[in-house]
């Protein structure tokens, strides 16, 4: 008998057929009984005192409902720094500020009443650049902060500085150092599904919104607080989930257009909603944060790293979302990829009056690995180090604790890099600036949640019927990564039944018990380990009642097969074996007793246990349902900012074979191979699917994309425009699966949406720089950035 | 939401009596990826839209004394015509590279042109296949050439009240070898950067004839006529090659600009680098026709 009937099989993900099949509803279908469509005017200008707003002629626009300025609703702030309202009413500070908003019965309408809206503005100083920012004599993008002090700097108040270790002596210790300055830009999350949210309130103005949001509990808590200061107090607030159209970080926090939408819906007394078009979503949607790292490392003379100091500054924009907390996990790579006991890092972020940034990807981890691997490379070349053998030399081990105080349980960070360096044939290609180069990079991400509020937990509930379907209320969000399919593999695996017979319901805080979001790579995680102990409490349940009526059951046919047949001689049975609830176990949907499982009386089927032992009549019946509410034993970060905050850590390794243009500049990549230390492969394909995806978007971070913005403004919102790479576009790819089962995750696998990502860039920047001799430190690597090195270089 | 006449005539006669009727308040669409991404953008809807999607005489491509293609030839059929592919490459190597399959199978060569985009990518491969614009209006038909069909960037000799019928290039042409190269980020879904189109003649190692375009170089798709005039009676040699490219690059031959998709100094860079690479390319594709 095989260890798992489902877990690491690749289980095709037919719970999905509506999707590809047209049928599936996602916030562009949904369509609530006399519903308004609502619509946003943006600011004109990136930084302008707002002299007058006319509405009138939009009022008077037939199919209008309402429209609403800054003047029309509480003055509340929110956002994570509450740096922003929901409509701005004195001073708009970036080009996606929102000035007005209409609700109408039709999309077109409420266009059109929005380009009826007359703003008159008046120009104020803006800034554009983070370092002129941080300048004394600079405008200031907040004369006060949220609580009305005045403000005197632009610069954000925020913790993000880690040090350990001794600096001065590291740096005087150390034989080879190497510095370097690097940058990453904005890049959109690219989501097929564009923004968007219903709001509607009941007559006792309690909220159900309908939305995209992977942090759905999140949620609750922000607008919770917004209604306490809007005259909502004690409100019940449900959102729902329709289906997700991607996420890949950007439905982390409540966007304004949220708050938007419920303020048109109190208006009106009617269900808005609010749903992006592409150019809005490249243009008033929070992309990645862009950062500049100044980074040093030192090594002795064998290559083993004694120092890493790095500075980092982000333009945070004009206001504060996610984007300002990625430190915190930047944090993780500069602490703790590779061995390195002194540590400097710090982090600031600046108010600019450019756009603002959330959360992408990684979180952070893209820009900060770029800057450690570009670094790792160059301080190789100085200490004369082959690369790779210079990362293996530092590299991470099981055992180890970081400086940060992460504690690494199992870690294939070694055979991660000695795959790559097997499969792009390193020691023969590497080193030869010919036109072709080899690269490398390395990552650490979390992989067994990410304690960033004080509870990491996940609740999941499960019940059987009496046709044994299992119905699994889950508290996360299913946006695409194919939960639906792990999930119900594990649940399959530790309850004995099949995945067909599993079946979910996903984003819904009416139902779900809590979770802390669907993000940092943590719902399998997570959701697994939360499955398996909702589904042993479960399978305890069935098996009482097995015990009960497997007996009975068995007597029964047996007296019914000697009536049938009188020369058919009754078995003795040793009922002894089906007696305990431990003695039994459930596999593909069969009950049998553990001693003998190819027993050939005790062998029922699941579905029969229940409609026996379920609904038997009066104070017999019964219902099988457990709960569970797994919290992981992590720590948050102290004020020091270390903890261990995640379970396990996911490691990686990338290596790219480049073929560079020295006359054009082109990069074409003839092979990458992505190695991923995954604790185990649940699902083979869906892993494969989901290193593929995120290994092509660090490609395109790599080499194309790039959100431009000029003087505050998006100049590119469209895909057009934005060079998203396409299908046309895929590079040949090889993934190489690392399984050291780690023993915290569910049946050993470690979280894995990110990951892949994370490594790609820097890279490329590597091979480019092993291929033609020119390092490229700024994303993306573009063609007309190496055509100008390369005659620098000359 | 689009709101607004929307007229499908069978057969040329009754489109030309449409926008006689409706004069300046019709606009002809026939693949439609221009236009409907044009009233998208612009949010303006024309009062009519006369639709010749329904004119199906004008979707061919034949040779007889020269090569003929009617107007709403997409370029999915340009893409597909093993003909074009082998006798008239440039077009081949620009029409395959518009869009994607889903676009190619819609947008028609006549829309291409006269949509009139500084960047279209078969305006180069038919201005180094001399070729020729047939037009249909009230006063019959008329022709010009390709050299002389674009007026601007937008713009074309193209009345108001007439149809593009055919592109036709000169039979002479099979003796050319040609090239076009579309200068992008990416392969697919993409405008070019930058448009090289060569097409050449040899007599043994001499060039005898020479053709280069430039798309995005100027406000209209134009000809390197100096770069061409340079070439031209050369042997066909690095040396003359690159310094064809370095004309071809010069403010003789275009007019870079910087845009948000690249800078003129990296156009530049392009030009000098590809023209050589595509007059190779011909060359090449010369040889490989008298091979079979």
């Amino acid at each position: 008998m095989p260890d798992h009937l489902f877990v690491g099989k690749s289980v095709p993900r037919t719970i999905e057929a509506d999707k590809v099949t047209g049928k599936a509803v996602y916030i562009d279908d949904l369509k609530r009984p006399g519903m308004l469509y609502g619509k946003i005017l943006y600011s004109n200008h990136a930084h302008a005192r707002i002299k007058s707003i006319d509405i009138s002629k939009a009022k008077q626009l037939e199919g209008v409902r309402t429209v609403l300025t800054g003047q029309d609703i509480p003055d509340v702030r929110v956002g994570f720094l509450k740096d922003q309202t929901v409509l701005k009413k004195d001073v708009v500070r970036q080009y996606r500020d929102e000035v007005a908003a209409v609700a109408a019965i039709s999309p077109e309408i409420a266009e059109e009443a929005i380009s009826l809206i007359k703003v008159e503005y008046e120009k104020l100083p803006a800034v554009f650049d983070p370092f002129e920012a941080m300048k004394q004599e600079s405008p200031l993008v907040h004369e006060i902060d949220a609580r009305g002090r005045p403000l005197k700097s632009n610069i954000l108040p925020l913790p993000w500085k880690f040090e350990t270790g001794d600096m001065e002596q590291a740096r005087e210790d150390s034989v080879y150092t190497s510095k370097d300055t690097v940058s990453t830009t904005w890049v959109n999350q690219c989501c097929m599904g564009t923004s968007g949210c219903i709001a509607e309130f009941d007559q006792n103005s309690n909220l159900t919104l309908y939305d995209q949001t992977n942090v759905i509990f999140g949620h609750i808590g922000r607008i919770t607080e917004y209604f306490s200061q809007i005259g909502l107090r004690g409100k019940k607030i449900r959102v729902v989930n329709p289906v997700v159209g991607g996420s890949f970080g950007t439905k982390l926090d409540t966007d304004i257009y949220e708050f938007i939408a419920i303020q048109l819906a109190l208006k009106t007394k009617k269900p808005v909603r609010i749903l992006f078009d592409r150019e809005e979503e490249f243009q008033a949607l929070p992309p990645r944060q862009p950062a500049v790292f100044t980074i040093e490392q030192g090594c002795d003379k064998e290559g083993k790293l004694i120092f890493r100091h790095c500075e980092a500054i982000l333009d945070n924009g004009a206001y504060t979302s996610w984007g300002a907390t990625t430190p915190s996990v930047m944090m993780m790579p500069m602490s703790s990829l590779y061995r390195v006991p002194n540590v400097y890092f710090k982090a600031t972020c600046v108010y600019t009056n450019n756009i603002y940034a959330q959360a992408m990807r990684g979180y952070g981890n893209p820009q900060a690995t770029f800057a450690v691997e570009t670094s790792m490379d160059t301080l190789a070349e100085e200490a004369g180090i082959d690369p790779a053998e210079f990362r293996l030399i530092n590299r991470n081990r099981p055992g180890d604790q970081t400086p940060m105080k992460l504690k690494i349980t199992s870690c294939g960070l070694e055979e991660c890099i000695k795959a790559v360096k097997e499969k792009l044939n390193w020691d023969e290609k590497q080193g030869k600036q010919n036109g072709r180069g080899v690269g490398m990079a390395s990552l650490i991400h979390v992989a067994g949640g990410a304690r960033v509020t004080k509870s990491d937990g996940h609740g999941i509930m499960i019940k059987l019927d009496e046709y044994g379907h299992v119905d699994v209320i889950e508290s996360g969000t299913d946006q695409g990564q194919g939960s639906p399919t792990v999930i119900s593999q594990i649940v399959a695996e530790a309850l004995g039944v099949r995945p067909e017979d599993v079946f979910l319901t996903f984003g819904d805080t009416a139902l779900a018990l809590w979770d802390a979001g669907t993000h940092a790579s943590r719902h399998t995680f997570m959701a697994g380990n939360a499955a398996i102990g909702a589904c042993a409490k479960a399978k305890r349940q069935i098996l009482e009642m097995a015990v009960e009526q497997m007996p009975k059951i068995i007597k029964m046919g047996l007296k019914r097969k000697k009536r049938k047949d009188p020369e058919f001689v009754e078995p003795d049975l040793d009922f002894g074996l089906i007696a305990n609830p431990e003695d039994l176990d459930i596999r593909d949907r069969m009950i049998f007793p553990k001693k003998e499982p190819d027993h050939p009386y005790f062998n029922l089927p699941l579905a029969q246990i229940l409609q026996n032992g379920l609904l038997v009549g009066t104070g017999q019946s019964k219902v099988v349902m457990a709960e569970e509410f797994y919290d992981p034993p992590t720590e948050m970060l102290n004020w020091e900012m270390k903890g261990n905050l995640s379970m396990t850590y996911a490691f990686g390794a990338s290596g790219v074979e480049v073929e560079v243009d020295e006359q054009t500049g082109e990069v074409k990549i003839l092979n990458l191979i992505a190695a991923h230390d995954v604790g185990k492969a649940m699902n083979p394909t869906l892993l494969l699917g989901q290193i593929y995806g995120a290994a092509y978007t660090g490609v395109g971070y790599g080499l194309t994309e790039e959100i431009k913005v000029r003087n505050g403004r998006v100049m590119n919102p469209s895909f057009r425009d934005y060079q998203m790479l396409t299908a046309m576009d895929v590079v040949p790819i090889e993934v190489v699966i690392i399984e050291p089962i780690d023993e915290a995750g569910p049946y050993g696998a470690k979280g894995v949406g990110e990951p892949g990502l994370v490594p790609t860039a820097p890279a490329i920047a590597n091979a480019v720089y092993d291929a033609v001799g020119v390092r490229i430190t700024d994303l993306p690597i573009t063609p007309e950035k190496i055509l100008t090195a390369l005659k620098e270089k000359k | 939401m689009i709101d607004c006449d929307y007229l499908r005539p069978d057969n040329l006669e009754e489109a030309l009596g449409l926008l006689k009727e409706h004069g300046p308040r019709a606009t002809l669409i026939a693949g439609g990826t221009d236009v409907m991404a044009k009233i998208r953008n612009t949010k303006k809807t024309p009062e009519v839209l006369v639709s010749i999607r329904g004119l199906k005489d004008l979707k061919y491509i034949d040779k007889r004394s020269g090569y003929h293609i009617g107007a709403l030839t997409t370029h999915r059929m340009l893409e597909q015509s093993e003909l074009v592919k082998a006798e008239l490459s440039a077009l081949h190597d620009g029409a395959s590279r518009v869009g994607s399959v889903q676009v190619r199978n819609v947008a028609t060569l006549g829309g291409n042109i006269c949509n009139a985009a500084p960047s279209a990518d078969t305006a180069g491969p038919l201005l180094v296949l001399d070729a020729l614009v047939f037009m249909e209006g009230p006063e019959g038909i008329r022709s010009v050439p390709i050299t002389e069909f674009f007026t601007g960037t937008y713009k074309t000799v193209l009345k108001k009240d007439e149809v593009l019928t055919e592109i036709k290039i000169p039979g002479e042409m099979e003796h050319f070898g040609s090239a076009y190269w579309k200068h992008s980020r990416r392969k697919a879904m993409n405008l070019p950067i930058l448009g090289i189109a060569v097409s050449l003649k040899l007599e043994g190692e001499i060039i005898s004839d020479v053709r280069i375009a430039l798309t995005v170089a100027a406000p209209t798709p134009v000809r390197a006529n100096k770069a061409e005039d340079f070439l031209k009676g050369k042997a066909l040699s690095d040396e003359a090659l690159n310094e064809a490219g370095k004309i071809a690059a010069s403010t003789e031959c275009c007019s870079l600009r910087d845009s948000l998709r690249g800078e003129a100094w990296y156009r530049g860079e392009i030009i000098e680098v590809y023209v050589p690479r595509m007059a190779r390319l011909a060359a090449e594709r010369i040889a490989q026709r008298r091979s079979k």
